[in-house]
């Protein structure tokens, strides 16, 4: 039972279609009439923009970037005015925001934690310490960055990045998903 | 049997309306909680989606929770995971028929219609039993029996303190207690009007799950409770249903209490829904203003007070009658 | 009749513990039997990278240990190193230290205030409306040091001999007036939240820290003044001109949430009332003996070891270093209160309900960078 992300094999868990069961063959059967690329691309965009738009992340701070996260769900910062509500419960969730230092205690939980999480899901890396090890890089119980434990979309650095550094880093967490994936 | 194709065609018509617009109402209440509750707390709820004010925020939240995969614990009960939430949704649809909305404008106008609504309305605990015990986690089982063992207790305080308007008006009938209360709403009538509303409130509170009775909802205690393990779809009908209740009760609290489509100069159903929504405002102030009751305190409260406050108001309603 | 006990594990993900903490908790029926905190999940080594940078460039790093309070843990270990240097910090270093202190006192007790109040009432009812009125006053108090040290939360302000920046103009006035609205806030959140039965219910007589039980596990700060024994360093043992300061030692009577709530609300008053008067009263001079302390190397302490104590808001921070005459220390040792606050949970808890878990939790005030390091 390995942890890392070497041992899991690259995919991590990664679905690279599009759709997946019975969409993908409702999408392959309109996609087989003449125009049918237009229904299922306009499908994809409103599919896309729902997605960006109601973003529910997983309440996981670690250490001290969990109060800038903290600060940037509170009053000032507001982040209900992106439609991002914090949720308690991996399953409902969107995307987990790791949130400070990665020991190798809590990689087991973080690991666990992520493959709970529905499809289609992102995380977002906040904070040296996430992204890199940070400060801690180089000592024995830390792990160098949660992406050698799970896939990572977005990396918003800082120790700890400012409430306007994460809003720009779920922004383009929003313009990545609107992309498509 | 009902043999006329009318009555047929109306039900399912009439129906399928009816639960349309409750659940545009119902998605759209989210948006309106949202904003309120930012307000409440000095910011701005949803903007961005759909400028201005994201008023396309719920119709995001809807598309993107169909899109979700469904997961299935290994271990869970198949048929109890799978129906929970539609024995926690149905009746809180079901709620929405005996209520007159305007003169005449009642989908099925029940000669028992408040006894109709408080038996469909106590069917929802048996869903979050299933949900809580279907799940397969120690926290979703011990949040399910929290949950029923709140609504439960808050039944019997709530069908009491509802008779009694039943009571001062003869019927059980709701279009004809609405029509009774043309005179005078029930809420002005001099002592048990107000009481009776306030038991009510805090009965209702209770059987709705809202703060500051939410223990089912406990997010901070076990982890947002019996709906744990559900995702996507089925989690949005937990979610539809808590609101569908509340939009049930709101209605019905207008309608017993405040007049139903009774005023002047506007029609009918604007009335009705001013009164509704006048409710649904009280409900969400009421909200994000309290800190939440421990569950045993909530029980206690409701064995120990509202019980038999809600005995001592039936008798003097009963004497009033008299 | 004895209903069946079963193991419920709060944590360590998980929304309200102030961190990752993971309590094991026993638990027949709504009962608590018994609570065992399991912690680690947040250990990074601080002690072993004290030995392995130097004492100029450790000082900001070891902010990150007690991060809703960075001076505190600077404070500590810079009042260490000079320990052992023998350096006199010059005196308007020592008001500003004391400020910035001060400061952190108000900003964490918020944090704290806002964090127990969105565990007692939910994510999603009134315990988040004083979440966020908190953290918007926080904000305000966030400003001035951001003004002043150029971060928000992990300052990096102090190092050992003085003080980095000095204040930037125009401080003073804008510091009394954000300090004036913030202790009439603070006022009117005491009065909302004392006057409201739901939250007097939940927090009177739940988690009780006798004073002796305090005494025999070490816990200091908020938790042994609500207990009634008025023990604060800063009085006790002053450090860093605290002595000219006026200011009252609030205590409670019986040790228990609510006791602690009122004690910790006192002090937010006080370090107001503190930080106006070291402002008002802030003398002339340097803010650091030698300005070549600026670079890394130059800070070599001879050998010996020293011992600081600091009143953080949680409680005692202490730092032991030991220096062997190099620009590293030989060996950092951090005494800090969390750690003892997370033990206090086996004693304190069984008993109540499963609801009381998280208002005990969160009226101990732990911060898991403190109790891991």
């Amino acid at each position: 039972m390995g942890i890392w992300a070497e041992e899991r094999g690259a995919k991590m868990g990664i679905d690279d279609r599009r759709y997946s069961g019975l969409f993908a063959d409702i999408a392959d059967f309109i996609e087989g009439w003449p125009g049918g690329s237009l229904i299922t691309t306009t499908a994809d965009k409103l599919f896309s923009w729902a997605r960006k738009s109601s973003l529910w992340p997983l309440t996981f701070g670690l250490a001290c970037c969990a109060i800038e996260m903290m600060a940037t769900f509170a009053s000032r910062f507001d982040l209900d005015r992106f439609g991002v509500i914090l949720r308690a419960s991996p399953r409902q969730s969107d995307v987990m925001i790791i949130a400070g230092t990665v020991t190798e205690k809590m990689a087991l939980p973080i690991v666990r934690l992520y493959e709970q999480m529905a499809e289609p899901k992102w995380v977002i890396s906040m904070g040296s310490c996430a992204n890199t090890g940070g400060v801690f890089r180089d000592l024995y119980p830390v792990v160098p960055g949660v992406d050698k434990i799970i896939p990572v979309d977005i990396y918003v650095p800082g120790c700890p990045p400012t409430p306007e550094a994460l809003m720009e880093g779920i922004l383009a967490l929003q313009r990545k998903v609107m992309e498509g994936r | 049997m009902i043999a006329d194709i009318w009555t047929w065609i109306w039900a399912f018509v009439g129906g399928a309306i009816l639960a349309f617009i409750a659940i545009l109402i119902i998605a759209y209440l989210t948006w309106i909680e949202r904003k309120f509750a930012g307000r409440a707390q000095s910011r701005i709820g949803p903007y961005w989606v759909g400028r201005p004010h994201g008023w396309l925020q719920p119709i995001a939240d809807v598309i993107k929770i169909m899109l979700k995969e469904d997961i299935v614990p290994e271990d869970a009960d198949k048929i109890s995971f799978n129906l929970a939430p539609m024995f926690v949704f149905v009746p809180a649809m079901m709620l929405f028929a005996p209520i007159p909305i305007s003169e005449g404008l009642v989908l099925s106008d029940l000669t028992l219609g408040l006894l109709y609504f408080l038996a469909v309305s106590s069917l929802s605990a048996i869903g979050i039993f299933m949900a809580g015990w279907g799940s397969n986690s120690k926290y979703a089982m011990l949040s399910g029996m929290r949950t029923v063992a709140q609504m439960i207790s808050y039944e019997v305080p709530l069908v009491l303190t509802l008779i009694v308007p039943a009571l001062s008006y003869g019927s059980f009938k709701l279009s004809e207690i609405v029509e009774l209360q043309k005179g005078g709403w029930f809420l002005t009538k001099p002592f048990i009007g107000q009481t009776t509303f306030l038991l009510f409130l805090l009965a209702g509170l209770a059987e709705l799950k809202k703060p500051p009775f939410d223990v089912p909802e406990a997010e901070s205690e076990l982890v947002a409770g019996f709906s744990v393990e559900y995702s996507g779809m089925k989690f949005a009908f937990f979610y539809a249903a808590e609101y569908a209740h509340l939009l049930a009760v709101s209605a019905l609290g207008a309608v017993l209490f405040l007049g139903g489509w009774d005023g002047p100069f506007i029609p009918g159903f604007l009335w009705f829904f001013l009164k509704t929504f006048f409710l649904l405002f009280l409900i969400l102030w009421i909200r994000w203003s309290f800190i939440r009751v421990r569950i045993d305190q909530i029980i206690g409260f409701g064995w120990k007070f509202l019980f038999p406050l809600s005995i001592l108001n039936l008798a003097i309603a009963g004497l009033i009658v008299l | 009749m004895r209903e069946e006990e079963i193991v419920l594990s709060m944590g360590p993900q998980h929304p309200s513990t102030h961190g990752v903490l993971r309590l094991i908790l026993r638990v027949a029926g709504e009962e608590v039997l018994s609570v065992e905190p399991e912690i680690g999940y947040l250990h990074r080594g601080f002690e072993k990278l004290g030995e392995a940078s130097s004492y100029i460039g450790y000082t900001p790093i070891v902010d990150r240990q007690d991060y809703l309070t960075s001076a505190s843990n600077e404070f500590a270990f810079c009042l260490a190193a000079e320990r052992i240097a023998g350096i006199e910090v010059p005196k308007r270093a020592q008001y500003l230290r004391v400020i910035a202190a001060e400061l952190n006192r108000i900003a964490s007790h918020l944090v704290w205030l806002g964090t127990w109040c969105l565990d007692l009432g939910g994510a999603l009812g009134g315990g988040t409306t004083i979440y966020m009125y908190c953290f918007r006053e926080r904000e305000r108090i966030l400003d001035l040091l951001e003004e002043w040290t150029g971060a928000r939360l992990l300052y990096g302000i102090l190092q050992p001999g003085g003080i980095r920046y000095d204040l930037p103009r125009g401080f003073h006035e804008k510091a009394k007036e954000s300090l004036e609205l913030v202790l009439s806030r603070i006022d009117e959140y005491h009065d909302f939240l004392s006057g409201n039965p739901v939250f007097v219910e939940r927090t009177r007589g739940v988690g009780v820290a006798s004073a002796e039980l305090c005494k025999a596990l070490g816990l200091s700060g908020p938790i042994i003044r609500g207990a009634g024994i008025p023990f604060d360093v800063r009085k006790a043992m002053p450090y860093s001109s605290y002595e000219d300061f006026d200011f009252t030692i609030p205590t409670g009577k019986d040790g228990d949430c609510y006791d602690r709530y009122v004690v910790r609300m006192e002090e937010m008053r006080q370090a107001i009332r503190i930080t106006m008067q070291a402002l008002e009263g802030l003398p002339e001079g340097p803010i650091n003996p030698r300005p070549h302390y600026r670079s890394p190397v130059a800070f070599r302490p001879p050998k010996g070891e020293a011992i600081s104590c600091v009143e953080s808001p949680r409680g005692m921070i202490c730092a032991y270093i030991v220096s062997d005459g190099t620009e590293r220390p030989y060996r950092v040792r951090w005494r800090t209160p969390s750690f003892a606050a997370v033990q206090a949970m086996r004693y304190i808890a069984p008993g109540h309900k499963v609801a009381d878990m998280v208002s005990i939790l969160g009226s101990l005030d732990p911060v898991l960078g403190d109790v891991d390091r």
